[in-house]
């Protein structure tokens, strides 16, 4: 085990995979000769040369495209965005074309090709460059959306992305690059793609989390919750958001009778309200209380340090919806 | 890279492509081919009119559309798919085109009776009828559809060539769209990408002078859409639609310069639209006049007499051909009415190619 920054361990990702197969490639911008705008590409220019390592124009529907129909010649290229945010430019790309095709051609053509780059609230970047881009993907069929919260799984999750068949949304939070974890040098290591990860076991509340709010918010509160209040928490990694491991999620909540949602969306039609319609039926006998949804506030995002604070969940928000499902 | 090399020895550049000069080779055989393939092609959409507008009356009395959704013809085209169809090197070369694909997947080998299957949402269709008139794909050839959205396709086919450049393998992509994508950002930023990658792709707009409703002169601020092209560092030039052999001639040049490593090449293949936009589209936009004209220049005529003053073609032969194809055609119909819709589990089918071990339904 070594100990990396999650940007080293996609890096390492990316470099296992390329070395492994000379169909995968990388391209985006600034990836190549200016070594990634954050420098996740780091030396991969040297190491693998400007065809397998290619800067675009900033053109996303372009390059987003290309990929897409690269693909679906037996190629397995890596897409990088510098911000998911970006991508509402190009989701005709994502959508009409990676996530359509392979069901408009009755099966066949595989589009295996990774969408990744960086998602979510940063550090004051302002509204157009801070979204939360899961339920814009969870929601369409044909594609894999998949987001880490340890830079150990950054790589696995990254890993098996590449080797997917499907089209895989892989959502990163630029704010977690520098976060450090240890994470296996194993090349062989990998996370399977729709399985969630029961991080902690618990028998009081079950808390449904993933990527970089679970990592920021969720793991503070929870040693909160079982330190000071004494409550037993069950918490749930999602790691993959479609396909959605219903049946560890649902095991979970039959189990602690009571739910709690944390992201960063905005509430109404965000990715918790998904997953929430998902769980409240095959949950509803089992449940001791209605499931909780802890968001962010429905604003665009402000510029403001403060404001920008506190629009998202904050672990006395999360603190406190667990004490309410839980009575106490 | 053994394979890479195998077929890079198969397309080399001295390997002769069929008749890119206009000259009869083998008696004239290649040439009547190329009309019959006209020839179905018409007849494929003039009977998909009628079987459109045709509803069915099903046992219980019911009417039934034969042929749903959104329907746009390709009559009068016909020469662009076919001069293509030409010199493509099947399994190695792609196409893409955007919703009007009926005319390409047929000049391109796939059966009039998996094109009207799939007109009828047949199982038996080329995309076992979950794609449509819009959405024809025929994967072992190359053709890589048929899409709905406007313009939305160009970036897949940079891709394609990229991945021709990347493997090696000496293919090249026929990327075509209609005039009126030409004014969606997809098309600058894709034909700016290909120049700098410098891709084997051939760009063509398929200029049949309206865009839906809307005629060239007033979509599109440059009425030479061949100059549309003039930012991207690439040759770009008007084609004679029309003309099959003026089409094989600018593909061939392209292809040549996409295989030497040269890049892409633009061309505004200019030809006329004989029926509307769509099959609810009465095209009163266009004058009797200009449409009469255009009938004068209809592809199918001019080759058949360039083939009849040349002593390749009868008129008898050209008779007998119309009759077999109107028949092939009859058959397909037939066939797709007899053919099973698909069931309907397989609604859940072809969405991904992996399973996971939680599947939604």
């Amino acid at each position: 085990m070594a100990v990396l920054q999650l940007r080293e361990a996609l890096r390492a990702a990316m470099t296992e995979e390329m070395d492994r197969d000379p169909n995968v490639f990388l391209l985006g911008e600034e990836v190549a000769e200016y070594n990634g705008a954050y420098k996740v590409s780091q030396g991969m220019l040297d190491k693998y040369g400007p065809g397998r390592v290619i800067d675009t124009p900033i053109s996303e529907a372009a390059f987003s495209g290309l990929a897409v129909g690269a693909a679906t010649m037996g190629l397995r290229p890596i897409v990088e965005f510098m911000s998911w945010s970006f991508t509402w430019v190009c989701i005709d790309q994502i959508v009409n074309n990676a996530a359509n095709v392979r069901y408009m051609s009755g099966g066949q053509y595989k589009v295996p090709v990774v969408f990744r780059g960086g998602n979510g609230i940063a550090h004051q970047l302002g509204a157009t460059h801070s979204h939360r881009m899961e339920s814009v993907y969870a929601r369409i069929p044909g594609l894999i959306t998949v987001c880490p919260s340890t830079p150990a799984e950054a790589k696995g999750l990254l890993k098996s992305a590449i080797r997917c068949d499907d089209p895989v949304i892989f959502l990163e939070s630029e704010k977690m690059l520098n976060e450090k974890g240890e994470v296996p040098d194993d090349t062989n290591f990998t996370i399977p793609l729709g399985v969630a990860n029961v991080e902690r076991q618990g028998k009081d509340v079950t808390i449904l989390s993933y990527g970089r709010p679970l990592q920021r918010v969720v793991r503070p509160a929870v040693e909160a919750l079982v330190n000071d209040h004494q409550i037993d928490v069950e918490l749930i990694d999602l790691r993959t958001l479609r396909p959605l491991d219903l049946h560890t999620i649902v095991e979970s909540v039959k189990k602690t009778g009571r739910c709690v949602i944390v992201d960063e969306d905005w509430g109404y039609a965000g990715m918790g309200s998904g997953i929430l319609y998902k769980i409240q039926k095959p949950c509803f006998d089992y449940l001791d209380a209605p499931i909780e949804y802890v968001h962010s506030d429905e604003i665009p995002v402000p510029f403001n340090h403060y404001l920008e604070e506190a629009m998202m969940p904050s672990v006395d928000r999360i603190v406190s919806a667990v004490k309410d499902v839980c009575y106490r | 890279m053994a394979v890479a090399n195998e077929l890079e020895r198969k397309v080399k550049l001295s390997a002769p492509i069929p008749n890119g000069n206009g000259q009869p080779q083998g008696g004239g055989e290649v040439e009547r081919q190329r009309l019959r393939t006209m020839l179905l092609i018409r007849r494929f959409e003039e009977k998909t009119y009628v079987q459109y507008t045709e509803p069915r009356t099903l046992p219980d009395g019911s009417k039934e559309m034969k042929i749903g959704g959104f329907c746009h013809l390709y009559s009068g085209q016909e020469a662009v798919a076919v001069g293509i169809a030409a010199i493509f090197k099947k399994g190695i070369d792609a196409l893409v085109n955007g919703y009007r694909c009926h005319g390409h997947s047929l000049a391109l080998g796939m059966s009039p009776r998996a094109a009207m299957a799939e007109l009828f949402g047949r199982a038996t269709g080329c995309s076992k009828g979950k794609g449509g008139s819009m959405h024809f794909f025929d994967k072992e050839v190359g053709n890589h559809g048929g899409h709905g959205i406007v313009g939305g396709h160009i970036p897949l086919g940079l891709g394609f060539a990229f991945a021709q450049k990347y493997k090696k393998n000496g293919g090249v992509t026929y990327c075509l769209f209609g005039d009126g994508a030409i004014n969606q950002g997809t098309f600058n930023e894709a034909l700016n990408m290909a120049s700098l990658l410098k891709v084997p792709a051939v760009f063509m707009v398929e200029n049949n002078g309206v865009a839906m409703g809307t005629q060239v002169e007033r979509h599109s601020a440059e009425r030479d859409l061949a100059k549309r092209a003039l930012g991207y560092n690439m040759p770009t030039e008007n084609v004679d639609g029309n003309d099959v052999d003026a089409v094989i001639a600018a593909m061939t040049k392209a292809a040549e310069r996409g295989m030497r490593g040269e890049g892409p090449t633009f061309y505004s293949v200019n030809t006329y639209r004989f029926r509307g936009h769509s099959m609810s589209d009465a095209m009163k936009y266009r004058p009797k006049e200009e449409a009469e004209k255009a009938k004068l220049r209809d592809p199918i005529l001019l080759y058949s007499e360039k083939l009849k003053s040349r002593g390749l073609v009868t008129q008898e032969q050209i008779e007998a051909m119309e009759a077999e194809v109107q028949s092939e055609v009859n058959q397909a119909v037939e066939q797709a009415e007899a053919d099973p819709n698909p069931g309907l589990d397989e609604r859940f089918d072809d969405i991904l190619a992996e399973t996971y071990p939680y599947q939604p339904k």
